[in-house]
């Protein structure tokens, strides 16, 4: 792999590329295995599910609540396990497939929202770091496919406020018209065409930024990113809610969106020091992107930690507090008997531990340091995630060769495409009129 | 300071500045006898002493006659008190974001703000403490909500977010106080060795804690300044949390919803730098201060305004979209009657000057209009108002037991007591303004061209 010292083009890089495409390729196949694997139907939790059901309805009974609105009798997993309702296929592959998606998602609105954000605020540090955000940003989109298999199969599986027998749900009668099917599907849609509209005017604009310096093209992205960050948070709340919050359709929590978009950050940011860090050991692009660039991705790695800490506590204190029964079944079934633990693991890995660590300036300076953060922060990410989806299929913590090989087989496509416009252009926007403050800037204790 | 990196940008400061010109503009407004100070300052100074007596009286009449002369009965327990704690605590967010927050961003035009805005922060907190203290009913033993091993045993409930309160806003007071205490520092001591008079020159020296400006006492100060920006960043989002969770603990629909920390921080905010921004052109027009506080100071003061502006919107937009999707029938009724109900003009009050008319700030013009910002500002502080307003006297008014309901009316000494809250506020800032540096002269002179360590080579 070879860096041009004049027009900062990699050559000879493919081969990362195409070997993250062949494993996702590879991955996904093996996958595939996992749909035709036989449905949890004679799960021994599922007895329990069921005596847990008619526990729950029981107690429903007994609270004599007059209202509908109030349902106490929520816990909506174990009754849609206790109905014995079958779809014939395995949750188990579209349970770790939404999981992966999520994942992946995410990640690629990082780098939406950290390229409208750079622009917005005329951040100086991040200039060398454009590339990468702007890669994953226009990557966003193409997990549009991804979406495909969960609209045509898995909806199914996943949302059971798809089932017909569902209607009779008092709740669900309530927002019928929000949780459609095809107007899922038609949200998703646009969704990913506003991702897509929006990460195609920012990238054009920046290309076309290396062919000339031009403060002009600078100004259209900063045009384009003040609307572009509205977008932002409405699709990606909007999408919070229906992908993973509607999982249980029951469940609500206005603070949702922000809790999803926490992590989003924080996985790109976790994403972006380790290409940076590839990079280096390849001694590409060591002058330009130095210590002091990787402090302040420490910083942000450390100050979203809090923050996804800040929001997640916010919700879970608040519904705990309040202790009204249609939100704390969400609570109720991680901080039960089968999931208290994975609950708990998520506020060490999540908040504690990469608190501590990146606390201190020397682990923000120090490269080997900051790999360990990263990869550390993209596993209790998707951890996060699968602490949001797995509670809605499973009674207890139980990993799946399917959450690995569903995470490579996007994880694969979502990184080749990635490498391939990473490479396709200039590694930094060369002519950006901000570059070599940018590779210059120092932190100012310093 | 990596001043030399952005030599690209438009300078910060206007007029032709050298360090000698920033220690004396700055200066020569707490330096002036009486005459010297403004005639406009003195017309602010008075009405404002006028609330603040309005104040006074209508305090001492309410601990004569009880809380009985608000308008505050059943269901409507907390009234304008509580609307106007919510208010000034918010207030002060705006100076903690910029000291803090700013500051750890590298935003360098937060120096021109930074000082007035952390004063109007201190001030703000103590017009959010009376509040609560005057609500109590027996303001005489509000020390009972300090927690302390009293002789009969006798403890507060530390589960309330009410008590929360007190140590965040506590917290807050203290820290605010020492950060702008901290950072004014090398101020003082320039002030002192400006002074001709003895006795100024001993006050002024003593507050300065010896700081003559070595090496090692900057090296020493630079330091505390950023651990203080550090404690402080975390206090920003936190205090208006914990006023959040007065609310958003509670069963009751429209008061309990998870979104309300970052919402209420946000808000906060937002209030804070309209009030900043009215206090910032106060300032600049009474002292002539325009070649400090720019108008691009102030443009990205209307551009963090339409932010945060936006942001509330999103809360709302949240709040009634997943009060629809809840499919409970209290939620959903709180908020339509909010929007429809008896108090319709206020929740529409706060949505036009919340959401709707900062929207004005997305054209460059109007971002660069003083008039313009000066109205948009007050409109804003007007719409946060009524935010709290609407968030707690419709919630009250219509909760649970539909025969309880009832319409919530202020009375005279509802008035008269916001409007001497504005007095004290405005009377110690303006106190501020001419006793105290209003710009932090030192970090004015760091971001000044001559600031870089090259730039007496360049003219070679």
């Amino acid at each position: 792999m070879e860096l041009d010292s004049n027009t900062y083009r990699l050559s000879g890089a493919e081969g990362l590329g195409r070997i993250a495409g062949t494993i996702g390729i590879i991955a996904l196949a093996v996958s595939f295995i996992g749909v035709f694997m036989p449905s949890r139907e004679g799960d021994p939790g599922h007895a329990r599910a069921t005596a847990k059901a008619l526990h729950m309805q029981a107690a429903a009974e007994a609270a004599d609540v007059a209202d509908a609105a109030a349902p106490v009798a929520t816990d909506d997993h174990a009754a849609q396990k206790g109905s014995g309702h079958t779809t014939g296929r395995a949750p188990q592959f579209f349970q770790s497939y939404l999981n992966a998606f999520t994942f992946w998602v995410t990640v690629g609105l990082g780098g939406l929202f950290a390229t409208i954000v750079h622009h917005l605020v005329r951040a100086t540090w991040s200039v060398v770091m454009r590339r990468m955000y702007e890669s994953l940003m226009v990557t966003l989109p193409i997990l549009i496919i991804f979406f495909i298999p969960i609209a045509l199969w898995g909806m199914q599986d996943l949302y059971h406020w798809t089932h017909a027998s569902e209607a009779s749900d008092p709740i669900f009668l309530k927002k019928e018209a929000w949780l459609s099917p095809k107007f899922f599907c038609l949200r998703a849609v646009v969704y990913f065409v506003i991702w897509f509209i929006l990460a195609r005017l920012l990238y054009s604009a920046s290309l076309k930024q290396d062919e000339a310096p031009s403060e002009a093209l600078s100004l259209r992205m900063r045009t384009i990113s003040a609307p572009g960050l509205i977008l932002f948070a409405v699709t990606t709340t909007l999408a919070a809610f229906d992908w993973i919050m509607s999982l249980n359709y029951h469940w609500f929590s206005t603070i949702f969106g922000v809790y999803i978009f926490a992590g989003a950050y924080l996985s790109c940011t976790a994403f972006c020091v380790l290409v940076t860090m590839y990079l280096r050991s390849k001694n590409i692009l060591t002058k330009e992107i130095n210590d002091e660039h990787y402090h302040d991705m420490g910083k942000w790695l450390f100050a979203f930690v809090v923050f996804w800490s800040y929001i997640a506590f916010s919700q879970f204190f608040l519904i705990w507090y309040a202790n009204l029964p249609e939100e704390t079944v969400f609570f109720k079934v991680r901080g039960g008997p089968g999931w208290m633990t994975a609950s708990l693991m998520l506020v060490i890995c999540h908040f504690a531990i990469p608190f501590l660590f990146l606390l201190s300036s020397l682990t923000k300076r120090c490269p080997k340091a900051l790999v360990i953060a990263a990869v550390w922060l993209l596993a209790v990410h998707w951890f996060d995630h699968y602490w949001l989806i797995a509670p809605n299929f499973h009674e207890s913590l139980v990993f799946s060769w399917l959450d690995v090989t569903c995470w490579l087989g996007i994880g694969g496509i979502f990184f080749w495409n990635f490498w391939r416009k990473f490479i396709s252009a200039p590694v930094v926007p060369v002519r950006d009129p901000q570059l070599e403050a940018s590779v210059n800037f120092a932190n100012f204790w310093v | 300071m990596s001043a030399h990196t952005e030599t690209s940008e438009p300078p910060l400061i206007t007029g032709t500045q050298s360090f000698h010109t920033v220690s004396q503009r700055i200066s020569e407004v707490t330096e002036a006898r009486i005459q010297g100070t403004p005639k406009l300052w003195w017309v602010l100074m008075v009405i404002s002493l006028l609330a603040l007596a309005n104040l006074g009286a209508s305090i001492a009449y309410l601990f004569w006659e009880g809380i009985g002369i608000w308008g505050v009965q059943n269901p409507v327990g907390w009234g304008w008190a509580i609307v106007n704690f919510v208010f000034w605590v918010g207030i002060g967010h705006a100076g903690t974001l910029i000291s803090a927050i700013l500051f750890l961003l590298r935003q360098r035009w937060r120096t021109s703000i930074n000082r007035f805005a952390e004063a109007m922060t201190i001030f703000a907190v103590i017009c959010a403490g009376l509040f609560p203290g005057i609500h109590v009913g027996r303001p005489w033993v509000a020390w009972w909500m300090v927690p302390y091993p009293n002789q009969m045993g006798i403890w507060p409930n530390f589960r309330s977010p009410l008590l929360w309160d007190m140590f965040a806003v506590g917290t807050y007071f203290t820290v605010s106080l020492l950060f702008w205490y901290t950072g004014m520092i090398p101020d003082l001591a320039t002030m002192r060795d400006r002074a001709k008079n003895k006795i100024r020159k001993i006050s002024l020296g003593v507050f300065a804690l010896g700081f003559r400006g070595s090496g090692k006492q900057w090296q020493n100060y630079e330091k505390t300044y950023l651990i203080l920006a550090g404690i402080s960043t975390p206090l920003v989002l936190s205090v208006h949390s914990v006023v959040s969770f007065d609310f958003a603990v509670s069963l009751v629909p429209g008061w309990h919803t998870t979104i309300f920390p970052p919402y209420f921080v946000a808000g906060a905010i937002f209030s804070g730098f309209a009030m900043v921004m009215t206090l910032a052109i106060v300032a600049r027009t009474v002292y002539k201060m325009e070649d400090f506080i720019t108008l691009k100071h102030l443009e990205n003061m209307n551009k963090i305004i339409l932010l945060t502006g936006s942001m509330v919107g999103y809360a709302y937009g949240c709040e009634f979209f997943i009060s629809w999707y809840s499919g409970n029938d209290y939620e959903r009724f709180a908020f339509i009657n909010r929007a429809t109900g008896d108090y319709a003009w206020a929740y529409w009050t706060m949505i036009s000057c919340n959401v709707i008319f900062p929207q004005i700030f997305w054209f460059r013009k109007m971002r660069r209009s003083i008039l313009v910002m000066f109205v948009i500002s007050i409109i804003v502080n007007i719409g946060m108002w009524f935010e709290r307003f609407v968030i707690i006297v419709t919630t009250l008014a219509n909760d649970f037991m539909p025969s309880a309901w009832d319409y919530f009316t202020p009375t005279f000494f509802d008035i008269s007591i916001l409007v001497g809250s504005f007095g004290l506020f405005l009377t110690l800032f303006l106190l501020f303004l001419r006793f105290l540096p209003m710009v932090a002269i030192a970090e004015i002179k760091g971001v000044l061209p001559q600031a870089d360590p090259h730039f007496y080579e360049e003219k070679h």
